[in-house]
């Protein structure tokens, strides 16, 4: 069958690719563009988080900064203010994402479509609120700063995200396509037949939540010790718009497709930095033209040309 | 023990906090109820508006009390010709289009408006607290005079736009458009028009408010997108599509942060958000929100 060999580009033999190249990056970038693609890796592992709740369920959170913004000061607050060690504020972060998960998830998905959204929203600005104001843990407006390199380097640390990166892609397109996983998509296509024919389709719902959201979490855990700090736009709503935004630029009907997006969006972004103090606008325009010429994302026309469709 | 005179003082301080919300949100809400596209860049309206404001008070009239009165009205005017560009350019093809991409194209436009601003402005947060017409004595404390304008300012929006919807041609046909557009446009209705005429009303709304707000809560690059998530929180406790559920849903805002303000600060911001999440889990369609029909 045609169509397989394309699951395999953007499967197993896409992630192989992907990783073959960004494994070599630190061999011929600098320690700038190495902690650049690091960045993105990080943006595209936080996008394919959303997109299993998104793409493969059919659910929009706008607010999955949440996620990320605590796992980042999960382990930012375990490291600086408890002084727990990697060890420790990882595993405080990942209870922390996990427990905010399972709340959230719980009351969100009593509702799909825009309230849904909305409740999200809710949940992701109540965290970014207390946690702006209660300085002692968080640090206030300016953030925590000062955490200790990991593994003495940036080059180090580099292969540290890059095989973690990986190995969760792995792991979650392999999951995606168990019976369980593939549940996600059933739910997403028709939740009322779900139902009758028997899926726990509020139950899958969660997990998929959950999962989404562990995703995008263990991204912003690894986000931190990569920027040495953390400030609350990792958690304000306009990054949740942002990981919208590398999703649908990518492409939210191809597994890979918001992985490549945040990597794009991490290099438009620094490319629009160096040639304009205007950056923002040059965003703006970029995300203009996907929304209104190719919603199916970078990745997904090029799959559609591939296949002949386009 | 709070005095009378601080609880009279922080009640004029609310209502003008929610004074402003009302202004922002019920042009957003009118917006949703309408043509069913919630509308990110509402806060950039809100925001030009206020940068007008500036422009027209110092860089014009350098703070004179006659200009205080025109910059509500050149922002009025020029976000409602705004409006009508935008609606015509950007916001026609996302009809019936996915959230994702109405929320998306929408956040687009604050990114170019950010920068836009930064071009014509400057960075810089432009503060002009030259305050018109004195001000109120209430016991140990004063209130500018300005601050109670503009609580007249919301409530007199909030009549006049009940006035046009229910007494007007326009209102009517908006009403008819919000409840069912494809029955509206066979009974005769121009909904295009409807349309355009509620997004350009919308937007000058956000406007007048960033012109009212400016010379006491400063302009700056970003203001508007702290004003929309505030706003939808608004009018998700209002109820999306609903004038009355906007003013309501303002003053509760307004009020839950005064009060957490004066009294436990960490909860300023997070009460309101608190207050949203259990609107949205009671009673999803809001306070004054009509079930919802499936409309695509």
């Amino acid at each position: 069958m045609a169509g397989k060999s394309f699951m395999e580009v953007d499967g197993p033999l896409g992630i192989a690719v992907l990783g073959a190249v960004l494994l070599t990056v630190p061999l011929y970038a600098g320690p700038f563009y190495t902690r650049l693609v690091a960045v993105g890796v990080l943006y595209g592992l936080a996008a394919v988080g959303f997109n299993v709740l998104f793409g493969y369920t059919g659910l929009l959170s706008f607010g999955h900064a949440m996620f990320w913004g605590l796992g980042a000061y999960g382990v930012a607050i375990g490291l600086v203010k408890l002084g727990l060690g990697y060890a420790g504020s990882f595993a405080l972060a990942l209870a922390l994402v996990l427990g905010v998960a399972l709340a959230t998830g719980f009351f969100s998905l009593r509702h799909t479509k825009i309230y849904f959204a909305m409740l999200t929203l809710a949940f992701a600005q109540l965290v970014y609120a207390v946690l702006l104001k209660w300085r002692d843990v968080s640090g206030g407006d300016e953030g925590l700063y000062g955490l200790p390199r990991p593994l003495g380097s940036v080059e180090r640390f580099y292969y540290v995200v890059v095989v973690a990166v990986l190995v969760m892609l792995v792991a979650v397109w392999r999951f995606l396509e168990t019976p369980l996983g593939l549940a996600f998509q059933t739910i997403r296509d028709n939740p009322y037949r779900a139902e009758v024919v028997g899926y726990p389709v509020s139950r899958i719902r969660l997990l998929s939540y959950v999962v989404s959201g562990l995703i995008t979490g263990v991204a912003g855990m690894l986000y931190s010790p990569l920027q040495g700090a953390v400030t609350p736009d990792s958690l304000y709503w306009t990054f949740s718009a942002a990981i919208v935004f590398m999703a649908i630029l990518g492409g939210t009907r191809v597994f890979l497709g918001p992985f490549i997006g945040g990597i794009l969006y991490v290099f438009i972004a620094n490319y629009a930095m160096d040639v304009t103090e205007y950056w923002l606008l040059v965003m703006g325009v970029i995300l203009a033209a996907i929304v209104y010429l190719f919603p199916s994302g970078v990745v997904g026309a090029l799959m559609k040309q591939l296949r002949g469709e386009g | 023990m709070v005095s009378l005179d601080y609880v009279a003082v922080q009640t004029i301080n609310a209502l003008f906090y929610s004074s402003i919300l009302f202004l922002v949100a019920s042009g957003l809400s009118l917006i949703y109820g309408i043509m069913r596209i919630l509308n990110l860049a509402h806060g950039a309206f809100y925001m030009v508006g206020a940068y007008l404001a500036y422009t027209v008070i110092i860089l014009w009239a350098s703070g004179s009390t006659l200009y205080f009165l025109v910059a509500p009205l050149v922002a009025l005017a020029a976000l409602a010709a705004l409006g009508v560009g935008v609606e015509r350019g950007l916001i026609r093809p996302l009809y019936g289009k996915p959230e994702e991409l109405q929320l998306l194209a929408t956040y687009a436009l604050i990114l170019v408006f950010d920068d836009l601003v930064k071009m014509l402005w400057g960075a810089e947060y432009k503060s002009f607290t030259v305050l018109a017409g004195g001000s109120l004595r209430i016991g140990r404390f004063t209130v500018p005079h300005y601050f109670v304008a503009v609580i007249l300012v919301g409530f007199a929006v909030a009549g006049l736009l009940w006035l046009v919807f229910s007494k007007t041609m326009l209102g009517k046909q908006m009403r008819a458009t919000a409840h069912n557009p494809e029955i509206a446009a066979a009974l005769g209705v121009n909904t295009d028009r409807v349309f355009v005429a509620a997004f350009a009303l919308g937007a000058a709304l956000a406007g007048l408010a960033g012109a009212v707000a400016a010379p006491i809560l400063t302009a700056y690059p970003g203001m508007g997108t702290e004003i929309i998530v505030l706003s939808f929180a608004v009018i998700v406790i209002g109820g999306m599509g609903s004038i009355t559920g906007s003013l309501v849903g303002s003053l509760i805002v307004g009020f839950a942060r005064t009060l957490m303000a004066a009294t436990y600060p960490i909860m300023e911001i997070a009460l309101i958000y608190i207050i949203m999440a259990a609107v949205l889990l009671v009673k999803p369609v809001g306070l004054f929100g009509r079930e919802e029909r499936e409309r695509r």
